[in-house]
């Protein structure tokens, strides 16, 4: 098991070796037994430090903004920053890496392994300990999680308010870190894509209506986007800024612009939107699940991108984010890839 | 008494220039005939099309698109085809869990001499559609 | 007016109300909307708070302006879109979001009216309803100038009287709507009024946020502009729409032309939701970005809040709903940040 205070002693050493230039971490949300990213550039700081079942955070998705600030400096400050990942968080810093959109010297990782258990689902959660006064989530080993509601602490099986992600997760284990807390657990998951099977029996007129209802929803709040640590693409297309409108452009001129997407929030444009992200998630999601937590209206976007990783390994045998120094997913190609539907 | 219109299904189908949209052409010179339900759109290459024109088209009333490039091997940059297979591959089991009709959607190596194959392949495609009438799922509703 | 309406007959109610599209709480999920009744049968008023505030029946995150067309002769027919002007109901309102309406409805007025917003609010009448607790632990309506039972963009204001609905009107419209209830309704007792009374004054007691000193936040905003607590506290910010789309008075939006086709030119005008947390929201055409970073952004958000709109006119822009605390999918906490704002030492 992960123990916080030799997570926090390592945190401490390389602040204070002046290694890194911060440590991304979680740290309690004022009072509340659920936790917010923490940014820490003192020493001190590290006491507030904690890790256990409520760090749901992907925090590798503000390596973006730190990559972003650094190039507005003049003289940056190019020491790596420290960043607090979980075994799906890893997975992303090597996509990053293997895209070159940072450099392994950009980042010291600080591993922490989920073991037998992970996050939790915090709607679980809050179901099953409904009217109870929850205070803390701990860790409780082999597969457990321990909650304490009041002064009372019940122990119940992790998958009980596991975020599903979780359950379905074979890779709980950072594989790429400088430092690594908490053993290297291998995980036999009986079915790994358990979430999209349901969907996928269905035929087409029961899909549709289930994605049409779902899609009728989305806000364009651009939450599933703005937390995905691989949406780092300066300009999307879903975004028009690429379209610069002067006082003087003309009706004409504006229409033959290409707009992708409309902001309108109509199912024909939030569709577009979400398929360009699954398309360009594909063979980058490493399924940390974070477009799916935040989204305010439940989309379960998630079973999107979990669509494309089990084509991609069915197809091509493919993982995300574990070979940084070989080319992603759409990169290359097979001579042998499958074709039995091409005329 | 009005008579009741028969659905023309529409297709765009995304040609590479080398191959694909030159075995249409052979088609049109060899007096090959097929179904006038397809608008061509000529593209370097197969590898060039992005998932986002296949969304947009279907967005803009397709009733089906064809994507279409030359033989393995074949690529005029060499390897784009098999990058578009790839590509093609997601895009055809996303529209399926999404709720498409998988016979919306087609990928297809057309060499420059095979204008009967473009022939049949458009043939056999409008016959797939026809019974799925338009498609709406898609389309845009701005 | 005051009467007391039973309510297994709110829906005998409602069913009296078939001139009116009737908007009430409507739980999809786990998540609360207001929907469109067709079935007036089901009005439950049972809910916490709606994700998305009631703003979106009244100010559409897409609206129609003009719809344009190429004329033969090169010139352009341009036909106005007006909303349809169905009056309308909208059940259930808290009183935070009554108030909301009622800032939307300020800022509607000023300078150019926006009469796309106006004419819909002058069609729709608001039944709210009194808050017993707090649906929210982020709710914070007291420091705001608001209280659970505020009347303040009522027409009318319900309180539950737990086997009956205790009705106030507000409004001449709500007068008017109560009228319709005719029958089905009693005048209040002295217990009911007592009861009702109490569970005002209970409630605010509930409400567990509290920011002291609101008077004093405007000075204390105007000093810290140029500080690094904005840098501080926006470390997390996701840069998404959350905040404001949720938020019962952001108001921005952005103008762009969907086209229909091309040749001959054919379109639509539309405004849809726009927001200050997204980066292309202050994209200038020349590439310049005013506020490019998301300490600026997140300063805007507070800025506009509680100190410009608070010196144009004399009141916050925040209701105190709680709802962009609660959604913050970072746990950024504007009351939070009010907080610091007040202490910050520069
Ligand atoms: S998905 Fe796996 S690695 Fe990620 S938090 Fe869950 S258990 Fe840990
Ligand atoms: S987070 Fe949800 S509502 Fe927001 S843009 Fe993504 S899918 Fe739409
Ligand atoms: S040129 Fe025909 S597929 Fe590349």
């Amino acid at each position: 098991m992960v123990t916080l205070e030799e997570l926090k002693d390592n945190c401490r050493q390389i602040l204070k070796e002046g290694k890194v230039k911060y440590i991304i971490g979680y740290k309690r949300k004022n009072g509340q037994y659920m936790t917010v990213p923490a940014f820490l550039d003192r020493i001190e700081e590290v006491d507030h430090l904690v890790w256990d079942p409520s760090c749901i955070y992907n925090l590798v998705r503000y390596l973006r903004d730190e990559k972003m600030r650094k190039e507005k400096e003049k003289e940056p400050d190019t020491r790596p920053v420290g960043v607090i990942v979980k075994g799906c968080d890893s997975r992303a810093v090597n996509i990053l890496i293997q895209e070159n959109y940072i450099t392994r010297d950009d980042v010291y990782i600080i591993g922490v392994s989920c073991e037998k258990s992970g996050i939790v689902d915090e709607k679980k959660l809050t179901k099953k300990f409904a009217g109870k006064d929850i205070r803390k989530l701990d860790f409780a080993g082999n597969g457990k999680i321990q909650v304490t509601c009041g002064t009372k602490n019940s122990v119940v099986p992790a998958e009980e308010i596991l975020a599903d992600r979780c359950i379905e997760c074979t890779i709980p284990t950072p594989i790429v870190f400088d430092v690594l807390f908490g053993e290297k657990t291998d995980r036999e998951v009986p079915d790994p894509f358990k979430t999209i099977k349901e969907l996928e029996s269905f035929d087409t007129t029961r899909k549709w209506e289930f994605w049409k209802e779902e899609m009728d929803k989305c806000i364009r709040c651009y939450a599933c986007r703005s937390v995905c640590p691989m949406c780092y693409c300066d300009e999307c297309v879903a975004d028009s800024i690429s379209l610069a409108v002067k006082p003087d452009t003309t009706a004409e001129e504006k229409a033959h612009k290409i707009r992708w997407v409309e902001k309108s929030p109509v199912i024909s444009e939030n569709f577009n939107y979400h398929l360009i992200r699954a398309m360009h998630l594909a063979g980058r999601c490493v399924d940390c699940g974070e477009c799916d937590r935040v989204c305010p209206v439940d989309i379960p976007l998630r079973y999107l991108n979990r669509k494309m990783e089990k084509e991609s390994l069915d197809h091509f045998g493919y993982t995300a984010g574990m070979e940084p120094e070989k080319p992603t997913l759409v990169s290359c190609f097979r001579e042998d890839d499958p074709e039995e539907f091409i005329l | 008494m009005k008579m009741e219109e028969k659905f023309e299904p529409k297709i765009v189908a995304f040609l590479c220039k080398w191959c694909s949209s030159a075995g249409s052409d052979l088609a049109g010179v060899s007096r090959l005939k097929y179904p006038p339900n397809v608008v061509p759109i000529t593209v370097m290459c197969s590898g060039s099309v992005s998932p986002n024109y296949i969304f947009s088209a279907f967005k803009k009333g397709a009733d089906g698109v064809l994507v279409s490039g030359c033989h393995p091997g074949d690529c005029h940059y060499m390897k784009g085809n098999y990058y578009a297979r790839r590509r093609i591959t997601l895009v055809k089991e996303l529209l399926d869990f999404i709720g498409i009709e998988p016979q919306r959607f087609h990928m297809s190596w057309v060499s420059a001499a095979e204008g009967a194959k473009f022939t049949e392949i458009i043939s056999d495609f409008v016959k797939e559609l026809e019974p799925l009438g338009p498609q709406n799922k898609l389309r845009s509703n701005l | 007016m005051e009467k007391v309406l039973l309510k297994k007959d709110l829906n005998s109610w409602a069913g009296k109300l078939g001139s009116y599209d009737i908007y009430a709480p409507f739980k999809s999920g786990d998540v609360w909307g207001y929907e469109l009744m067709e079935n007036q049968a089901e009005i439950t008023l049972d809910y916490p708070n709606t994700a998305i505030p009631p703003k979106k029946i009244l100010f559409p995150q897409r609206e129609v302006l003009f719809e344009f067309e190429a004329t033969q002769e090169g010139g352009m027919e341009i036909r106005e879109v007006l909303p349809d002007d169905t009056p309308k109901i909208i059940f259930g309102v808290r009183s935070c979001d009554a108030r909301g309406l009622a800032k939307l409805g300020k800022i509607s007025q000023g300078g150019i009216e926006d009469v796309y917003f106006t004419r819909r609010r002058n069609q729709t009448v608001i039944a709210g309803l009194a808050c017993h607790n707090p649906p929210s632990p982020y709710c914070f309506c007291t420091s705001v100038g608001g209280s659970p039972h505020s009347l303040e963009g009522m027409d009318i204001l319900m309180t539950d009287l737990g086997d009956a609905y205790y009705l106030e009107s507000v409004t001449e419209e709500g007068v008017k709507l109560m009228g319709s209830a005719e029958g089905i309704v009693t005048d209040p007792d002295d217990k009911q009024k007592a009861d009702k009374e109490k569970i005002h004054s209970d409630s605010e007691k509930k409400i567990l946020l509290d920011i002291s000193d609101m008077e004093k936040i405007n000075e204390a905003l105007s000093e810290i502009f140029d500080t690094g607590l904005w840098d501080r506290e926006s470390l997390s910010c996701l840069r998404c729409g959350i905040c404001t789309f949720s938020c019962p008075v952001c108001h921005c939006f952005d103008v762009n032309d969907e086209i229909i086709r091309t040749h001959p030119l054919k379109g639509k005008r539309v405004r849809t939701w726009d927001n200050c947390q997204f980066p292309d929201f202050t994209m200038h055409s020349s590439g310049h970005n005013p506020r490019s970073d998301k300490a600026s952004r997140l300063r805007q958000r507070v800025m506009h809040k509680f100190r410009y709109f608070n010196e144009n006119c004399e009141e916050f822009l925040c209701t105190g709903c709680g709802r962009c605390i609660e959604k913050c999918p970072v746990g950024i906490d504007i009351v939070e940040v009010l907080e610091k704002a007040k202490t910050y030492e520069k």
